[in-house]
Protein backbone atom coordinates (compact mmCIF):
# COMPACT_ATOMS: atom_id res chain seq x y z
CA UNK A 1 0.00 0.00 0.00
CA UNK A 2 2.78 2.18 0.70
CA UNK A 3 4.49 1.76 -2.44
CA UNK A 4 1.10 3.04 -4.24
CA UNK A 5 0.70 5.81 -1.92
CA UNK A 6 4.77 6.74 -2.73
CA UNK A 7 4.12 6.78 -6.50
CA UNK A 8 0.86 8.21 -6.19
CA UNK A 9 2.36 11.08 -4.56
CA UNK A 10 5.12 11.30 -6.72
CA UNK A 11 3.07 11.51 -10.01
CA UNK A 12 0.80 14.39 -8.05
CA UNK A 13 4.26 16.21 -7.80
CA UNK A 14 5.47 15.80 -11.02
CA UNK A 15 1.91 16.54 -12.69
CA UNK A 16 1.37 19.56 -10.38
CA UNK A 17 5.30 21.10 -11.55
CA UNK A 18 4.13 20.41 -15.15
CA UNK A 19 1.00 21.99 -14.48
CA UNK A 20 2.22 25.36 -13.60
CA UNK A 21 3.32 26.60 -16.46
CA UNK A 22 0.35 26.28 -19.22
CA UNK A 23 3.31 26.77 -21.96
CA UNK A 24 4.87 23.99 -20.89
CA UNK A 25 4.46 20.20 -21.89
CA UNK A 26 1.71 19.81 -24.58
CA UNK A 27 0.36 22.87 -24.53
CA UNK A 28 -3.12 24.48 -23.08
CA UNK A 29 -5.06 21.28 -24.23
CA UNK A 30 -2.37 18.92 -22.17
CA UNK A 31 -2.99 21.61 -18.95
CA UNK A 32 -6.33 21.85 -19.10
CA UNK A 33 -7.27 17.93 -19.48
CA UNK A 34 -4.49 17.35 -16.91
CA UNK A 35 -5.59 19.76 -14.45
CA UNK A 36 -9.11 17.92 -13.99
CA UNK A 37 -7.04 14.97 -14.13
CA UNK A 38 -5.05 15.30 -10.82
CA UNK A 39 -8.06 16.69 -9.15
CA UNK A 40 -8.93 12.62 -8.91
CA UNK A 41 -5.53 11.56 -8.35
CA UNK A 42 -5.58 14.09 -5.24
CA UNK A 43 -8.97 12.33 -4.18
CA UNK A 44 -7.27 9.07 -4.36
CA UNK A 45 -4.38 10.18 -2.55
CA UNK A 46 -7.04 11.38 0.22
CA UNK A 47 -8.88 7.73 -0.16
CA UNK A 48 -5.64 6.19 0.52
CA UNK A 49 -4.97 8.03 4.04
CA UNK A 50 -9.04 8.05 4.80
CA UNK A 51 -7.55 6.20 7.94
CA UNK A 52 -5.50 8.90 9.34
CA UNK A 53 -8.45 11.80 8.24
CA UNK A 54 -11.07 9.74 10.20
CA UNK A 55 -8.60 9.60 13.10
CA UNK A 56 -7.31 13.16 13.24
CA UNK A 57 -11.12 13.98 12.38
CA UNK A 58 -12.78 12.70 15.86
CA UNK A 59 -10.21 13.27 17.79
CA UNK A 60 -8.93 16.84 16.48
CA UNK A 61 -9.95 18.95 19.79
CA UNK A 62 -9.18 16.06 21.85
CA UNK A 63 -6.25 13.75 22.10
CA UNK A 64 -4.59 14.85 19.03
CA UNK A 65 -0.77 15.31 18.35
CA UNK A 66 0.24 18.79 17.88
CA UNK A 67 2.08 17.51 14.69
CA UNK A 68 -1.45 15.55 13.55
CA UNK A 69 -3.18 18.70 13.73
CA UNK A 70 -0.96 21.02 12.04
CA UNK A 71 -0.77 18.08 9.15
CA UNK A 72 -4.89 18.40 9.67
CA UNK A 73 -5.01 22.22 8.51
CA UNK A 74 -1.91 21.96 6.19
CA UNK A 75 -4.18 19.48 4.16
CA UNK A 76 -7.58 21.34 4.29
CA UNK A 77 -6.05 24.27 3.09
CA UNK A 78 -4.55 22.01 0.17
CA UNK A 79 -7.91 20.74 -0.02
CA UNK A 80 -9.48 24.18 -0.73
CA UNK A 81 -6.39 25.57 -3.23
CA UNK A 82 -6.75 22.74 -5.52
CA UNK A 83 -10.78 22.88 -5.30
CA UNK A 84 -10.41 26.87 -5.81
CA UNK A 85 -7.28 25.87 -8.44
CA UNK A 86 -10.12 23.20 -10.15
CA UNK A 87 -13.16 25.70 -10.31
CA UNK A 88 -11.34 28.95 -11.62
CA UNK A 89 -9.74 25.94 -14.07
CA UNK A 90 -12.64 25.45 -15.37
CA UNK A 91 -14.07 29.03 -15.41
CA UNK A 92 -11.42 30.38 -17.89
CA UNK A 93 -10.89 27.00 -19.81
CA UNK A 94 -10.52 27.16 -23.68
CA UNK A 95 -9.84 23.76 -24.83
CA UNK A 96 -12.62 21.86 -23.08
CA UNK A 97 -16.45 23.84 -23.02
CA UNK A 98 -17.53 24.10 -19.88
CA UNK A 99 -20.10 27.18 -20.67
CA UNK A 100 -22.87 25.23 -19.59
CA UNK A 101 -21.98 25.46 -16.09
CA UNK A 102 -22.58 29.09 -15.24
CA UNK A 103 -19.80 29.56 -12.95
CA UNK A 104 -20.15 33.71 -13.01
CA UNK A 105 -17.80 36.32 -12.34
CA UNK A 106 -15.68 38.32 -14.58
CA UNK A 107 -13.09 35.90 -16.97
CA UNK A 108 -10.41 38.25 -15.15
CA UNK A 109 -11.38 37.62 -11.59
CA UNK A 110 -11.43 33.76 -12.26
CA UNK A 111 -7.82 34.17 -14.39
CA UNK A 112 -6.56 35.74 -11.21
CA UNK A 113 -7.64 33.38 -8.88
CA UNK A 114 -6.19 30.63 -10.77
CA UNK A 115 -2.77 31.82 -10.58
CA UNK A 116 -3.08 32.97 -7.25
CA UNK A 117 -4.55 29.61 -6.01
CA UNK A 118 -2.13 27.74 -8.03
CA UNK A 119 0.69 29.68 -6.75
CA UNK A 120 -0.20 29.35 -3.51
CA UNK A 121 -0.69 25.20 -3.40
CA UNK A 122 1.95 25.02 -4.64
CA UNK A 123 4.04 26.24 -1.94
CA UNK A 124 1.69 24.60 0.49
CA UNK A 125 2.61 21.49 -1.76
CA UNK A 126 6.10 21.49 -0.85
CA UNK A 127 5.52 22.21 3.06
CA UNK A 128 3.53 19.16 2.84
CA UNK A 129 6.58 17.14 1.69
CA UNK A 130 8.88 18.51 4.08
CA UNK A 131 6.49 17.69 6.77
CA UNK A 132 6.35 14.38 5.26
CA UNK A 133 10.30 13.97 4.66
CA UNK A 134 10.97 11.30 6.75
CA UNK A 135 8.13 9.04 4.96
CA UNK A 136 9.55 9.94 1.96
CA UNK A 137 13.03 8.30 3.28
CA UNK A 138 11.54 4.93 4.45
CA UNK A 139 10.15 4.80 1.55
CA UNK A 140 13.41 5.06 -0.47
CA UNK A 141 15.01 2.86 2.46
CA UNK A 142 17.10 6.12 3.01
CA UNK A 143 15.94 5.93 6.76
CA UNK A 144 14.98 3.12 8.92
CA UNK A 145 11.14 2.54 10.40
CA UNK A 146 11.88 3.11 13.95
CA UNK A 147 9.80 0.44 16.05
CA UNK A 148 7.61 -0.26 13.44
CA UNK A 149 6.49 3.95 13.82
CA UNK A 150 6.03 5.02 10.50
CA UNK A 151 6.22 8.86 9.91
CA UNK B 1 29.90 14.39 8.80
CA UNK B 2 30.73 14.67 5.13
CA UNK B 3 27.01 13.13 4.33
CA UNK B 4 25.35 16.35 6.82
CA UNK B 5 27.97 18.83 5.55
CA UNK B 6 27.15 17.90 1.64
CA UNK B 7 23.05 18.02 2.74
CA UNK B 8 23.62 21.48 3.99
CA UNK B 9 25.75 22.55 1.15
CA UNK B 10 22.41 21.09 -1.21
CA UNK B 11 20.21 22.76 1.17
CA UNK B 12 21.72 25.99 1.06
CA UNK B 13 21.87 25.94 -2.84
CA UNK B 14 17.97 24.80 -3.16
CA UNK B 15 17.32 27.98 -0.98
CA UNK B 16 19.44 30.14 -2.92
CA UNK B 17 17.91 28.82 -6.64
CA UNK B 18 14.71 29.33 -4.71
CA UNK B 19 14.96 32.44 -3.57
CA UNK B 20 16.06 33.58 -7.52
CA UNK B 21 13.28 31.78 -8.73
CA UNK B 22 10.95 33.72 -6.20
CA UNK B 23 11.92 37.00 -7.49
CA UNK B 24 12.12 35.35 -11.48
CA UNK B 25 8.26 35.02 -11.17
CA UNK B 26 6.94 37.66 -8.73
CA UNK B 27 5.86 34.62 -6.62
CA UNK B 28 4.43 36.92 -3.81
CA UNK B 29 3.17 39.10 -5.93
CA UNK B 30 1.14 36.65 -8.24
CA UNK B 31 0.21 34.56 -4.69
CA UNK B 32 -1.62 37.18 -3.38
CA UNK B 33 -2.77 38.98 -6.12
CA UNK B 34 -6.35 37.85 -5.37
CA UNK B 35 -6.67 39.72 -2.36
CA UNK B 36 -6.07 43.05 -3.69
CA UNK B 37 -8.26 42.34 -6.52
CA UNK B 38 -11.11 44.29 -7.20
CA UNK B 39 -13.63 44.51 -10.23
CA UNK B 40 -12.82 47.70 -10.79
CA UNK B 41 -9.27 47.54 -11.07
CA UNK B 42 -8.57 47.03 -15.02
CA UNK B 43 -6.97 43.59 -16.10
CA UNK B 44 -3.91 43.55 -18.12
CA UNK B 45 -3.04 40.14 -19.40
CA UNK B 46 -2.87 39.89 -22.89
CA UNK B 47 -6.00 38.43 -23.50
CA UNK B 48 -7.91 40.99 -22.48
CA UNK B 49 -6.06 43.68 -23.20
CA UNK B 50 -7.09 42.35 -26.79
CA UNK B 51 -10.67 41.94 -26.19
CA UNK B 52 -11.91 43.76 -23.44
CA UNK B 53 -9.48 46.73 -23.92
CA UNK B 54 -10.49 47.54 -27.77
CA UNK B 55 -13.92 49.49 -27.30
CA UNK B 56 -11.53 51.87 -25.43
CA UNK B 57 -8.82 52.36 -27.51
CA UNK B 58 -8.14 55.39 -29.22
CA UNK B 59 -5.34 55.25 -31.63
CA UNK B 60 -2.24 58.35 -31.41
CA UNK B 61 -3.00 59.81 -34.61
CA UNK B 62 -7.29 60.04 -33.95
CA UNK B 63 -6.06 61.87 -30.78
CA UNK B 64 -4.66 64.31 -32.37
CA UNK B 65 -7.40 65.62 -34.30
CA UNK B 66 -10.15 68.02 -33.28
CA UNK B 67 -12.78 66.37 -32.20
CA UNK B 68 -15.33 67.08 -35.22
CA UNK B 69 -12.98 65.64 -37.35
CA UNK B 70 -12.89 62.50 -35.07
CA UNK B 71 -16.52 62.23 -34.95
CA UNK B 72 -16.38 62.08 -38.52
CA UNK B 73 -13.91 59.00 -38.79
CA UNK B 74 -15.54 57.08 -35.75
CA UNK B 75 -18.62 55.09 -37.17
CA UNK B 76 -19.84 52.40 -35.32
CA UNK B 77 -19.48 51.53 -31.87
CA UNK B 78 -17.12 54.57 -31.48
CA UNK B 79 -14.22 52.71 -33.54
CA UNK B 80 -12.46 54.14 -36.44
CA UNK B 81 -13.82 53.36 -39.85
CA UNK B 82 -12.33 51.37 -42.64
CA UNK B 83 -10.03 53.35 -44.28
CA UNK B 84 -8.35 56.64 -45.20
CA UNK B 85 -9.22 56.19 -48.65
CA UNK B 86 -12.85 57.04 -48.73
CA UNK B 87 -12.75 59.92 -46.79
CA UNK B 88 -12.78 63.65 -47.23
CA UNK B 89 -10.02 64.87 -45.79
CA UNK B 90 -7.24 67.40 -46.86
CA UNK B 91 -4.47 65.64 -48.79
CA UNK B 92 -1.84 66.54 -46.25
CA UNK B 93 -3.03 65.33 -43.65
CA UNK B 94 -3.82 61.97 -45.46
CA UNK B 95 -0.12 62.21 -46.16
CA UNK B 96 0.78 62.29 -42.49
CA UNK B 97 -1.29 59.22 -41.39
CA UNK B 98 0.56 57.41 -44.70
CA UNK B 99 3.63 58.05 -43.67
CA UNK B 100 2.92 57.63 -39.81
CA UNK B 101 1.30 54.05 -40.47
CA UNK B 102 3.80 53.18 -43.25
CA UNK B 103 2.78 50.06 -43.92
CA UNK B 104 -0.15 49.68 -41.28
CA UNK B 105 -2.42 51.50 -43.72
CA UNK B 106 -2.52 48.34 -46.55
CA UNK B 107 -2.66 46.16 -43.77
CA UNK B 108 -5.24 43.24 -44.10
CA UNK B 109 -7.32 41.62 -41.61
CA UNK B 110 -5.83 40.63 -38.34
CA UNK B 111 -4.02 37.51 -39.19
CA UNK B 112 -3.51 36.14 -35.29
CA UNK B 113 -7.07 34.85 -35.23
CA UNK B 114 -9.16 34.92 -31.67
CA UNK B 115 -9.11 32.76 -28.09
CA UNK B 116 -11.66 30.42 -29.58
CA UNK B 117 -11.30 30.45 -33.18
CA UNK B 118 -8.54 28.72 -34.89
CA UNK B 119 -5.57 30.43 -34.02
CA UNK B 120 -2.69 30.15 -31.55
CA UNK B 121 -4.16 30.63 -28.22
CA UNK B 122 -2.41 31.02 -24.65
CA UNK B 123 -0.23 28.00 -24.29
CA UNK B 124 0.03 26.53 -27.66
CA UNK B 125 2.53 26.02 -29.64
CA UNK B 126 3.33 26.33 -33.43
CA UNK B 127 2.94 22.90 -35.00
CA UNK B 128 6.33 21.03 -34.47
CA UNK B 129 7.60 22.38 -31.23
CA UNK B 130 6.00 20.63 -28.77
CA UNK B 131 7.27 20.36 -25.23
CA UNK B 132 8.72 22.98 -23.64
CA UNK B 133 9.36 22.51 -19.83
CA UNK B 134 11.50 25.80 -19.69
CA UNK B 135 9.33 27.43 -16.77
CA UNK B 136 9.26 24.03 -14.89
CA UNK B 137 12.47 24.58 -13.36
CA UNK B 138 11.55 28.19 -11.42
CA UNK B 139 8.47 26.09 -10.22
CA UNK B 140 10.20 22.94 -9.08
CA UNK B 141 12.76 25.49 -7.85
CA UNK B 142 10.19 27.42 -5.48
CA UNK B 143 9.03 23.98 -4.86
CA UNK B 144 12.49 22.50 -3.66
CA UNK B 145 12.77 25.80 -1.62
CA UNK B 146 9.35 25.25 0.77
CA UNK B 147 10.27 21.65 1.01
CA UNK B 148 13.95 22.45 2.63
CA UNK B 149 12.34 25.28 4.47
CA UNK B 150 9.35 22.70 5.85
CA UNK B 151 12.37 19.89 6.88
CA UNK B 152 14.85 22.46 8.51
CA UNK B 153 11.82 23.69 10.76
CA UNK B 154 10.53 20.27 11.68
CA UNK B 155 13.68 19.38 12.90
CA UNK B 156 14.42 22.53 14.55
CA UNK B 157 10.72 21.92 16.58
CA UNK B 158 11.92 18.13 17.42
CA UNK B 159 15.11 19.14 18.38
CA UNK B 160 13.62 22.20 20.84
CA UNK B 161 10.58 19.31 22.14
CA UNK B 162 13.13 17.13 22.55
CA UNK B 163 15.50 19.39 25.10
CA UNK B 164 12.08 20.40 26.71
CA UNK B 165 11.71 16.99 27.61
CA UNK B 166 15.09 16.44 28.79
CA UNK B 167 15.48 18.81 30.79
CA UNK B 168 11.76 17.88 32.38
Amino acid sequence: MNIIKFFLSLFITIAMLLLMDPRSFYGLAFHEWAGLIIGIFFILHKILNWKWIKKVTVGFFRNCPGRARFNYVLDVLLLAGITLMIISGIAIARTIDFSWLNLGGSRAFWRVMHTSSSFLTLALFGIHLGLHWNWVLQRLHIKKVKNGKEN
Amino acid sequence: MVKKISFLILSIAILVFGIIAFSKLSYWDRSVRIFKYSSNTPFESRMDRGLEGRESFVRPEMRELSDSMRAGFETREGRPGPGMRERNIPDSLRQQFRTRNGEQMGRGRFEGGIRNGEGRGRGEFPEGRKISIRNMKWFLAVFAFFTVIAIYIDKAICLIRKRYRTSD
